[in-house]
């Protein structure tokens, strides 16, 4: 995407309109040339006019400043430092109230009246920049002599004296359209639009064929050796040119299309360029070793000490011009110094050429080297479009310079040129659009863009030959123009298809907002993990899919674990938040030979308490539980041990559901936690969504409330501290079949209990099916309860 | 005592009473069982017949306003009580409440859920494709040259491994790669959103180089740009409110054709480009661009091999974050922030 800037006292060059500048901007940004500011040139210059200069004395108090007395209508003193101030001079004299731009930095400064180190100053001289025209440089220091831009009177407002009263359109320019990054194409569109009638301003300057070759005095040579890099290649000598700065309409209209002026020859080239959107070169014909111009591929190490004074290696891949021994310009994208435009040049070799959009691009981007030519070119150019510039520029250069055509113009080109056709149907035009647009609109708009209808046929023009690549592409053009403003809004009706969901979309969803529900927070971290995180993770190198083109080192790899991304964000937050628990629900990447590679889909919980780590444990195992509890997961079991490294060995467990391993839950090992600069014990459950997807929702199954209130009991007792709840639950549920459902209440090691003892306290449910339990028979139970107790754990009941 | 003494003397007891032991005592003197109503009630019974019709009637009258005076002074000593509470058990109730553990969803699924939820009511329903995926996919089958821009190693990001029968192993920059997938599933009609994972080599204050984009895709028989602007409009009036108008600006993408750029009305404006005097400084002439869209063009129905002339199609594909932020009117100064997963950035959602 690029954007022009194009003045619309240009393009009313080529366009008779009368269409407002609101009414223009509307129209063209509804048909796809977004008109995105809009800048009325004359405004920025209230208040500045023509002065002329009478005296200029020194300033008592200070040596760099002068006192200056200018007519601007009437007389006025000013205090200025501009060193070269003369009498007689016009300038450029911002009075109190206008606004400049100080030394051309900053914002806008609305001039008062000052007194300067003791001297009234009445307004401002000012330079260039000071008012808008930053790049037309007056030298440090210097303020910008109109004497040879202007012969208004003094007193005259600039916008008067320079014909300032314009309005700048910025438009922003799709990369398909190089043809509307030009004034002359932008034109056009607002003819299709309906915004008047667009006409091509023929060049005094045309040619026919060869009939200039009697005025050849010079015999260039010029060929082509890489035709499908180059598929045109025009080139023109003229002589007796004399370089100077260019006019001030000339200086003008460059300006305010954000070019800067530099000669009359190298502003012409700059000039067509931006009207035509064509770019071309100018050489110093007598810097052409041999007389001679080459279009070829570089030549390995050959170098280019390019316009913008930097030398650049080039390589084989790169097309160049060249004379007989040396590069003089990188194609499409820069002239060489050496063989430039400059003072004192006399004859020129004017380029007008066509250079392959890949190449160029490449190029451009290899030697990272760009240029309004390379932007162009790089989007695709018509090798059609070169004649019409060549004779723009003859006819400008030889109006500005003085100069007289010198040669035939060399035309190599790789084939005749075969315009593009495409059948063309109205009717599939209306119904891609969902408007019935009559042909005979249809066709008034295809033909002010320059298409060419012929019954179902359409021609396309030359200017669009890159962009135009089907059929299709003619329902384009016309519902822009029509406007899809226009085009109705319509819910489509017809058969919704019946799919079933996706059950891992739906399984995420669940599961993401139980998390929340739990009082998880949810990380997103980036799929890319660096080398050193791998390493600290000891991750081997080839168990990630690599990036062939990272953007740095921090993200060379897909990540194949959520959990180093994780270790990372606990690191970052451990020291703002005392406890945290969070959870990453995504797929990774393992590479596959062969193939893209595999998603294994994960979810990650994550965390740590205030106490330092001995409660963590139980805290993310909780938050598990209670997942898979909600997500319907039944019969979960945890099994000690058999963790990887990654674990702590004496701190982790696998995650079971039914008999499928789903996942590990454990603390991290410490040395992974100090690799990843975490001072606090962290849990993990790091759960295969994949395995885990068969068990969700399966375990909900409906039991009927109890019909008897149940009998609580509860029970402590001290035991051996080896011996594991699991164990003891599990016998205490297998004491009698009255006991419904046996929960922990409380573990305690401490005072009071032995070494190697713990203290458990658990609540036993009871319950009948068929009656009211009566206090006798729960005792009963609690008896034989304690009984296994004593028997089987050597148990002291308390 | 006559009723009517009696109903006077009710009154001069119950104003008399300062608290609620004293009222129990004037209501068993007075209206209990044994009281001096009951009483005075009893002896009408001794009346001879004519007269104890119209003494019972006027008996029956005293009795209801007693009822009444009484209850409008238990009434008065209750409000009385009420009011007592409120300084005897006072809080305060300015303290925080008891913290429960509070988890927060990103912003990114945040968004995701509700963007399914606004399509599924339209029958579009989400499906999954890789985010690493072959080049076939993610540029070939959607009319992506090789020599194209964005197959450039410098737009692009590629993994290192040889290419298949398929292309390169690329890593998607749009969630565009799921269209010829959905197609090659065979099932028609196609009414599909896939929000995915995508990555573009950038990283500046408003790139990150992963994001999320959600693609609609439709394909029917007779479908047009006006079906198209029918499915925007309905999503973004839902996502966005009724107020908030949409356009659609002309633009170009390579697998789509017509192409465009669907704009809203910036929120913060109101779509008048104006702040107070200033100009909006959000918005591009009270302007905001949501993403692209077009009528998916016929070379990849094609490459899912459809008939263009049988079949149309059309698809959408917007960044999930900057559609959130937009709506939300969440500024982030850097874009990268969402996904630092600062805890306290992740808690203010």
């Amino acid at each position: 995407m690029a954007n022009i800037l194009a003045s619309y006292d240009w393009i009313k060059e080529h366009l008779k309109t009368d269409a407002s500048v609101a009414e223009f901007a509307k129209k063209m940004t509804d048909a796809g040339n977004s008109v995105e500011h809009i800048h009325d040139v004359a405004e920025a210059y209230n208040g500045i006019v023509v002065g002329r200069i009478l005296v200029v004395d020194a300033h008592p108090n200070a040596d760099k400043l002068r006192v200056v007395t200018v007519d601007v209508g009437k007389k006025v003193q000013i205090v200025c430092g501009g060193l070269n101030l003369e009498v007689d001079q016009l300038v450029c004299v911002a009075l109190p109230g206008a606004k400049v731009r100080w030394h051309g930095e900053g914002e806008l400064i609305e001039l008062k009246e000052a007194e300067l180190r003791g001297v009234q100053s009445f307004g401002m001289i000012c330079a260039p920049d000071e008012v808008g025209f930053e790049k037309l440089q007056a030298g440090e220091k210097m303020i910008w002599d109109l004497t040879n831009v202007t012969d208004a009177k003094p007193g005259t407002p600039l916008v008067k004296a320079l014909g300032l009263e314009d309005t700048l359109f910025d438009i922003e320019v799709t990369t398909n359209r190089p043809d509307a990054m030009s004034i002359v194409g932008q034109a056009r569109e607002a003819s299709a639009c309906g915004l008047g009638k667009f006409e091509m301003r023929k060049s005094k300057f045309e040619t026919s064929g060869k009939s200039e070759g009697k005025n050849g005095k010079m015999d260039l040579k010029v060929s082509v050796k890489d035709k499908d890099l180059c598929p045109r290649y025009q080139a023109v000598v003229i002589e007796g040119v004399k370089v100077a700065p260019s006019p001030w309409w000339m200086q003008k209209r460059l300006l305010l299309s954000g070019h800067r002026p530099i000669n009359n020859v190298v502003d012409v080239t700059n000039y067509v360029l931006h009207e035509l959107g064509q770019p071309l070169h100018a050489f110093d014909a007598d810097t052409l070793e041999g007389q001679e111009i080459i279009v070829r591929k570089a030549k390995k190490g050959e170098k280019i000490l390019a316009l913008d004074g930097k030398e650049y290696e080039l390589d084989a891949s790169m097309l160049v011009i060249a004379d007989a021994k040396k590069p003089v310009a990188v194609a499409g994208v820069m002239g060489g110094e050496l063989t430039g435009t400059k003072e004192g040049t006399t004859r020129l070799v004017i380029e007008s050429a066509v250079f392959d959009a890949v190449s160029v691009r490449r190029t451009a981007r290899t030697l990272n080297l760009y240029s309004d030519s390379s932007s162009l070119f790089e989007k695709g150019l018509s090798p059609e479009a070169t004649t019409g510039a060549i004779e723009r520029a003859i006819e400008l250069i030889c109006e500005l310079t003085g100069g007289h055509v010198a040669s035939v113009i060399y035309d190599a080109r790789a084939e005749k040129y075969k315009p593009e056709v495409y059948p063309y149907d109205a009717k599939r035009i209306s119904d891609v659009i969902g408007l019935d647009v009559p042909e005979k609109k249809q066709k008034e708009i295809l033909e002010a863009l320059g298409f060419v209808i012929d019954g179902k046929k359409a021609t396309v023009p030359y200017w669009r030959d890159h962009d135009i690549e089907d059929a299709i592409d003619l329902a384009e053009e016309v519902a822009r123009v029509v406007g899809y403003a226009n085009v109705p809004s319509v819910i489509p009706t017809g058969e919704i298809p019946v799919t079933l969901p996706d059950p891992k979309i739906v399984w995420e969803r669940k599961l993401k907002n139980i998390l929340k529900g739990a009082g998880v927070s949810e990380v997103y971290s980036n799929a890319f993990v660096s080398e050193a995180i791998l390493g600290k993770y000891k991750i081997p190198l080839d168990a990630a899919s690599k990036l062939e083109n990272p953007l740095t080192d921090e993200w060379v790899y897909m990540r194949p674990t959520l959990v180093p991304s994780m270790l990372t964000v606990i690191e970052e937050n451990q020291r703002r938040f005392e406890a945290a628990a969070l959870f990453e629900l995504n797929h990774v990447h393992h590479p596959r030979k062969g193939d893209i590679p595999s998603e294994d889909w994960r979810l990650l919980i994550a965390g740590y308490g205030p106490d330092g780590g001995a409660q963590a444990f139980r805290y993310v195992k909780g938050i598990l539980e209670r997942v898979l509890r909600e997500a319907g997961v039944a019969a979960v079991s945890f099994e000690s041990g058999g963790a990887d490294d990654h674990f702590h060995p004496g701190r982790s467990a696998k995650v079971i559901a039914g008999k499928d391993m789903v996942g590990t839950i454990g603390e991290l090992a410490p040395h992974y936690a100090q690799a990843f600069g975490i001072d606090r014990r962290v849990v993990l459950a790091d759960l295969n969504l994949d395995h885990l997807l068969p068990h969700l929702g399966a375990g909900k199954r409906y039991q009927p409330t109890p019909e008897f209130q149940d009998l609580i009991r509860d029970l402590s007792f001290v035991l051996p501290e080896r011996k594991t709840h699991a164990e003891v639950q599990a016998a205490l549920v297998g004491v009698d079949p009255l006991i419904s459902s046996v929960s922990l209440v409380d573990v305690y090691q401490g005072k009071g209990i032995e070494a190697g003892q713990k203290s458990m306290t658990y609540r036993l449910s009871l319950r009948a099916s068929d009656r009211t339990l009566s206090s006798d028979e729960a005792d009963a139970v609690m008896n034989s309860v304690g009984k296994m107790l004593t028997s089987d754990f050597g148990a002291i009941l308390r | 005592m006559d009723l009517g003494q009696l109903e006077k003397a009710l009154e001069q007891a119950l104003s008399s009473v300062s608290d609620e032991a004293g009222l129990e005592g004037v209501r068993v003197e007075y209206l209990g069982r044994k009281g001096k109503l009951a009483e005075a009630m009893k002896t009408l019974a001794n009346l001879p017949e004519a007269e104890r019709k119209a003494m019972g009637l006027q008996a029956n009258e005293v009795k209801t306003k007693m009822e009444a005076m009484f209850a409008a002074k238990q009434s008065a000593f209750e409000t009385q009580k009420a009011s007592k509470l409120a300084e005897s058990e006072w809080i305060d109730v300015t303290l925080p409440g008891l913290a429960l553990e509070e988890g927060h969803l990103h912003l990114t699924s945040q968004a995701i859920e509700e963007i399914s939820d606004i399509f599924s009511r339209i029958g579009f329903s989400r499906v999954l494709a890789p985010d690493v995926d072959w080049d076939w996919y993610a540029f070939e089958s959607l009319n992506i040259p090789a020599d194209h821009p964005a197959r450039d190693n410098w737009e692009t990001f590629f993994i290192d491994q040889p290419a298949g029968k398929k292309g390169r192993v690329v890593l998607t920059p749009h969630t565009s790669n799921s269209q010829v997938r959905e197609l090659e599933k065979g099932k028609l009609p196609i009414r599909m959103i896939n929000i995915g994972r995508c990555y573009r080599r950038q990283s500046d204050v408003s790139h990150v180089p992963m994001f999320h984009q959600f693609e609609g895709f439709m394909v029917d028989k007779g479908l047009s740009v006006a079906h198209l602007k029918g499915v925007l409009d309905y999503f973004a009036q839902t996502f966005f409110g009724p107020t908030r108008k949409i356009r659609l600006r002309p633009h170009h993408f390579r697998f789509t054709e017509p192409s465009f750029e669907v704009d809203i009305t910036c929120g913060v404006c109101n779509g008048t480009a104006m702040v107070g005097l200033d100009k909006c400084r959000l918005c591009k002439a009270g302007w905001l661009e949501l993403g692209g869209a077009g009528m998916t063009h016929p070379n990849v129905l094609k490459a899912g091999g459809l008939d263009p002339n049988e079949y149309s199609a059309f698809a959408f594909g917007w960044g999930v974050e900057r559609t959130l932020m937009m709506r939300e009117g969440i500024k982030i100064a850097d874009i990268r922030e969402l996904y630092k997963n600062d805890l306290r950035f992740i808690q203010q959602f």
